[in-house]
């Protein structure tokens, strides 16, 4: 496989074109054909839920907190989840330490939007006292190794990390919130599976899950996050430009692929066993 | 934070039977495991469990330095960035590094340092990202085994590896590697690392109260506990030219050649 560098020769990048053009792909793959997930879940002793999750060499970490807060003044009986990514230094030389980047708030963001959209974090459940007491859920994603689109990554290992959480229940008491003794199971917080799903572009050719080689030399990629029925996300990105035609076909193909990965990743068996 | 549960310290961190909490005998280790080659895109990484902490580490270097005006014209640089996500700890840790990673970071690499020959590479860096994922007490001296692991893997010339652990005293009594239970309820802390090449101590801090006898024996038990932890670490180095040679004898190759 290619090495990693900020500057594609011309030489690769038409090697990888002339392959898309033929309908092959550098590692093998069908045109609409994800890498391999690898899923675990509740790897991590400290946090209230967790994911390592692997697409192909892409490999992201992501852990569940949460702290009780006040509700916004707007929407009084609603928790809230907010989700941060980091690209780690440790996970490339395309990487630098230091406050987020455009290219990390770009991740947790269309991850975010994907997830907020859709009837997935079920925000009523997590209010313990209206106006008072509301669970902020954190889930932030740590990216172990680049290995290209850490998105559809990033989407998969939020939300096994918050289906195999197990977040201690509160109730409202005088003195504050308290906690009942028992936790929320990863059914009872979550409700649709939003997939997000990213095609990338080099010329004219179009393909899903786009491995780092060729993510460096595309011009840009197309994330569409569906659940079963809706589209709740759309980001475009990079300095491509795609003909309506194209959006039209890519949204239909999200929500086949993404139906399924839905079956195949079968991301409830990782639900939290209530003790 | 407002949590509904609460991180509580036990009042007793032996058991009736006289073993510790988590049923270790006073001189026992926690299970350690470490793996090196896990970060594809670095030059050289490791990961280690030890007991509920598990951390990464990977390697970049030697290459140019950025900002510029860090480099020196005789000497290669060593940077280390001794980092924790935010939930690798009971209270959920903000995202951006603070003053204790800070301090680490540069304790490590000090710590490191004596087993590099940065004199070779002239107006260039070497740097270490350590990432705490999941932590439980002795983190500071996880990283700096797993660091010095992560560089052997890179391949950069070392004098010798280097080796980390601590040992502290709890209930009034002298232990091997604290648990984070411990480490927070307990009355003293002392951490040390050995460079091998000259088994000498790079790393060196102590927290808490001891007397002098207490002292000379800490330091014997951080001599036994520290040639344990080097033969686990000498062990996941040689297993990965072990698998490689494995892997060349079941594709019908001669490894001699």
């Amino acid at each position: 496989m290619m090495d990693i560098k900020r500057v594609i020769s011309t030489i690769e990048k038409e090697y990888i074109k002339n392959n898309l053009e033929k309908g092959n792909r550098i590692d093998g793959r069908d045109l609409w054909e994800y890498r391999e997930f690898d899923i675990k879940t509740d790897t991590i002793a400290a946090a209230e839920g967790s994911a390592d999750v692997s697409l192909g060499d892409t490999r992201i970490l992501t852990g569940v907190k949460y702290d009780i807060g006040e509700p916004y003044p707007d929407t009084p009986d609603d928790g809230v989840c907010t989700i941060m990514a980091e690209l780690l230094p440790l996970a490339s030389p395309l990487f630098e330490g230091g406050p987020p980047d455009q290219q990390s708030i770009e991740l947790a963001r269309v991850v975010d939007r994907g997830i907020r959209h859709a009837d997935c974090v079920q925000t009523k459940k997590l209010c313990i006292k209206e106006e008072k007491a509301v669970y902020i859920i954190f889930v932030d994603m740590y990216v172990i190794n680049h290995g290209g689109n850490m998105i559809d990554c990033g989407g998969i290992s939020a939300l096994s990390s918050l289906i195999s959480s197990h977040i201690p229940k509160g109730k409202w008491t005088e003195d504050g919130p308290e906690w009942t003794g028992e936790y929320f199971s990863g059914d009872e917080i979550i409700n649709e599976l939003p997939i997000p799903v990213t095609f990338g572009k080099i010329e004219d050719n179009l393909f899903l899950d786009p491995c780092l080689p060729e993510q460096l030399v595309s011009e840009g990629r197309i994330t569409i996050s569906v659940t079963k029925d809706n589209i709740t996300s759309i980001q475009k990105s990079g300095t491509t430009t795609f003909t309506t035609e194209q959006v039209r076909m890519l949204s239909n193909k999200a929500f086949e692929i993404a139906d399924d990965l839905r079956e195949k990743l079968d991301l409830w068996q990782y639900k939290s066993k209530q003790e | 934070m407002t949590l509904l549960i609460q991180d509580k310290y036990p009042e007793k961190l032996f058991r009736e039977d006289g073993k510790r909490l988590d049923g270790r005998d006073k001189d026992d280790l926690r299970n350690i495991k470490m793996e090196v080659g896990v970060i594809k895109n670095a030059d050289g990484s490791a990961y280690i469990e030890w007991g509920n902490n598990k951390i990464f580490a990977s390697v970049y270097g030697p290459r140019e330095v950025h900002p510029h005006h860090l480099a020196k014209p005789d000497k290669g640089i060593l940077r280390v960035f001794y980092r924790m996500t935010t939930y690798s700890v009971f209270d959920r840790k903000r995202p951006a590094p603070g003053r204790r990673e800070k301090e680490i970071s540069m304790i490590i690499a000090d710590c490191l340092e004596p087993v590099l020959f940065l004199e070779l590479y002239p107006g260039t860096s070497f740097e270490i990202f350590i990432e705490v994922v999941d932590a439980d007490g002795g983190t500071r001296c996880a990283s700096t085994t797993v660091a010095a692991l992560a560089l052997a893997d890179a391949g950069v010339p070392m004098r010798s590896l280097v080796t980390s652990c601590a040992v502290g005293k709890i209930d009034g009594q002298l232990v091997t590697d604290l648990s984070g239970i411990e480490d927070k309820a307990g009355e003293a802390d002392l951490p040390v690392a050995m460079t091998w090449f000259n088994d000498e101590l790079s790393l060196l801090q102590f927290d808490g109260k001891v007397n002098k006898d207490e002292f000379n024996e800490f330091l014997e038990m951080a001599e036994e506990a520290l040639g344990q932890v080097y033969q686990i670490q000498l062990d996941a180095l040689k297993r990965k030219y072990q698998q490689i040679r494995d892997n060349v004898q079941e594709e019908g190759g001669d490894p001699e050649e």
